[in-house]
């Protein structure tokens, strides 16, 4: 198949059996590639009811038919599993340079299957595919493992790394890539820790045929040259994504001390501009990028260097914390990423944490001594640790905030923020109804990244409660996890204004196969239904309680900021939930109906 | 005494299909934006010859302010 690699391969852990299969034509054309194969196998493959560290879960690594090839930032790829965190669908995005020496190796998807008795590392060069020991890298951190296997093989090599987090299998580990890209959400590193797997070392010199050569170059210099004139591209290349840290205070959406306001007083502090003037020294990008927005920092204070902060952990990592020191922000996510601990789901679990203990809930006989207030930088440090072991009160925290606070009751279930278990990235949602829903119907939990919707509430009214919102957040959950289906990265899409239809005419030109926006959008909900309905099988009694948000954007309006004393109303809530069923073709409790599973050409495949 | 701002490829959508305007100096770009019906807590980032500015800045002659909303999220 043009733009495809061509190969599934398959690695059972358990027996240590290795083998490739063709990748299958109609599950190519009905799900297209990563995130889409991702659902495809997760929900034909895992046996209803499999534990999610046992050996009957499956990661499944998948690149997509953009993957690798010449367009802007075709370097996203998708690790899909069930989720040790939510018990539902997992599906975590990774930048860098893996997910081309996947398709180079002739492959789509790498499936690892089983559980392997001893530590072990993947070991892929072409058609050299071994499982390797790898009981000496046991116990380090993801950097100083990286750094090991480019010494050994070589640059050309791309490496996906477990840290002590996922080795613990803590449900929120993430796996980590060229020195600071993750797939971070949903514990899919966990998974990896569970499977014995420390690495999975990849290159590859193969060619990816494409349909018409000619075309596919002009469409791809054509969406280049698009990138280069774009207006705001030397803005977004200076600040990438904390262009967004004075704007999200500004409009009260910056998570500020577990979620109780969205606007931080200690917030500019941490703004784009101050960051990089104070410690980033240069811009790092993916595979593919004419638009790198990874910065690469220094911190003199703590003598370190990292890749970041990223937006979600200023927010999680600094203002959610009560943490308005750059620099600290930048030492904690080092901590996190060496760790192999996901700085969304940390920052929530600690910021939740915090609160416990400035209410008086926890002392520090519960803490390990520590003082666990709003703004303590080495106490944040600490429970990093403590968490990725599973050490003392870290063990507590580890479980993520619906658990913990389900075991430690008394009331601090009302600010354990999540959805379906899964802590809530970066956007205080207090006000702004359609980005609420957003992280509501997220498929993975309170995730922002399938529907950022914050810019339509505040183009049409925050608090409006009406039909054009939820299709909003429909056509965006449709629309823009396409392109982890397509392998790339949406942001030159959405932050520096190409014309779609550009991508059309490479992926035409790849492909063979002339597809629309409208064809891909029903691919997008083809995979949302699929991974609704694995939800449904997975859980008893799943239904519209699952889909409700954190109390504290319903009953606990903000003190200060741009959103003080401002709440969404619980019917305004129900309201949401009805029109979004409504118009998804779901039933009142929120499930597909067997016409829309039919209309989707599901019904076989969930039967 | 006319200057230009240049809006985000984005707000196209919210602004009939165009992201370029002439508009007059001698007004703050926080007043000039809400002349142009963009709403200014959709701006992320005003820019005027390289520099950042606030919303507050007095558009001066010839200025080509450029005002970066935000769209897309992470």
């Amino acid at each position: 198949m043009n733009g495809y690699g061509g190969k599934i391969l398959r690695v059972n852990l358990s027996t240590g059996k290795i083998a490739k299969e063709q990748t299958p034509v109609d599950v190519a054309r009905d799900f297209i590639g990563g995130r889409g194969f991702g659902a495809y196998y997760l929900y034909k493959e895992v046996p209803q009811g499999a534990d999610p560290l046992g050996p009957e879960n499956k990661l499944i690594i998948s690149s997509g038919p953009m993957s690798g090839l010449m367009v802007p930032g075709a370097g996203k790829c998708d690790f899909t599993t069930k989720s040790p965190l939510t018990g539902g669908y997992a599906s975590a995005s990774m930048g860098g340079h893996f997910t081309a020496e996947i398709k180079y190796a002739g492959l789509d998807s790498i499936i690892l299957e089983g559980i392997s008795s001893k530590p072990v590392y993947l070991f892929i060069d072409n058609d050299r595919v071994e499982l390797r020991d790898a009981s000496e890298f046991w116990g380090q951190g993801t950097i100083a493992v990286e750094k090991q296997f480019k010494e050994k093989f070589g640059e050309e090599f791309q490496i996906a790394v477990i840290g002590p987090g996922g080795e613990n299998v803590v449900p929120y580990a993430c796996i980590n890539h060229d020195f600071g890209r993750q797939a971070g959400r949903g514990g899919v590193g966990a998974v990896m820790g569970a499977k014995k797997v420390k690495a999975i070392v990849i290159h590859g010199t193969k060619s990816i045929t494409v349909s018409d050569s000619q075309a596919y170059r002009n469409a791809g210099k054509a969406l280049f040259k698009a990138c280069k004139d774009a207006s705001f591209l030397e803005e977004w290349t200076r600040y990438g994504t904390t262009v967004v840290t004075s704007w999200c205070d500004e409009v009260g959406a910056l998570p500020t001390r577990n979620f109780s306001a969205g606007s931080f007083e200690d917030g500019k502090n941490l703004y784009g501009p101050v960051m990089r003037e104070k410690i980033v020294i240069t811009d790092k990008g993916c595979f593919g990028c004419p638009s790198p927005c990874g910065k690469y920092s220094r911190s003199k204070k703590y003598g370190s260097y990292v890749e970041g902060p990223e937006y979600e952990t200023i927010g999680l990592l600094g203002s959610n914390l009560g943490i308005s020191d750059i620099e600290a922000v930048a030492q904690a996510n080092l901590l996190a990423d060496d760790a192999g601990i996901d700085t969304i789901s940390a920052g929530n679990a600690i910021g939740w944490a915090m609160e416990c203990y400035e209410k008086g809930i926890f002392t520090k006989d519960d803490t390990d001594g520590l003082e666990l207030k709003f703004g303590n930088i080495e106490a944040t440090f600490e429970l990093i640790g403590k968490i990725s072991r599973k050490e003392g009160f870290g063990a507590l925290l580890a479980e993520g905030v619906k658990k913990a606070s389900q075991k430690i009751g008394k009331g601090t279930e009302k600010f354990a923020i999540h959805v379906k278990g899964m802590e809530q990235s970066a956007y205080a949602t207090h006000n702004a109804t359609a980005m609420l829903l957003a992280y509501m119907t997220c498929d993975v939990g309170a995730h922002h990244n399938r529907s950022w919707a914050i810019t339509y509430d505040l183009q049409v009214g925050r608090d409006l409660v009406v039909p054009e919102k939820v299709a909003r957040v429909i056509w965006l959950q449709n629309f823009r996890p396409m392109f982890d289906v397509l392998g790339g990265c949406r942001l030159q899409w959405v932050e520096l204004g190409i014309d779609r239809n550009l991508y059309i005419a490479a992926l035409d030109a790849i492909t063979g196969i002339h597809r629309d926006w409208d064809d891909y959008e029903k691919v997008g909900d083809r995979i949302w239904n699929l991974t609704r309905m694995f939800w449904a099988r997975e859980n008893d009694g799943f239904s519209r309680s699952w889909d409700m948000p954190a109390p504290r954007f319903y009953e606990d309006a903000p003190e200060s900021g741009a959103t003080k004393g401002q709440i969404t109303k619980i019917e305004d809530v129900h309201r949401l939930l009805d029109m979004y069923y409504e118009q998804r073709g779901w039933s009142n409790d929120g499930l597909p109906t067997s016409e829309k599973l039919a209309e989707l050409n599901l019904s076989e495949l969930v039967a | 005494m006319t200057a230009t701002i240049k809006t985000s490829s984005g707000l196209k959508s919210y602004l009939d299909g165009k992201d370029e305007f002439e508009v007059e100096a001698g007004r703050s770009v926080l007043e000039t934006l809400i002349s142009l019906n963009i709403k200014p807590e959709l701006i992320a980032l005003v820019i005027v010859a390289g520099e950042q500015r606030s919303k507050d800045y007095v558009i001066q002659e010839k200025d080509v302010v450029k005002v970066m909303a935000i769209i897309g999220g992470g």
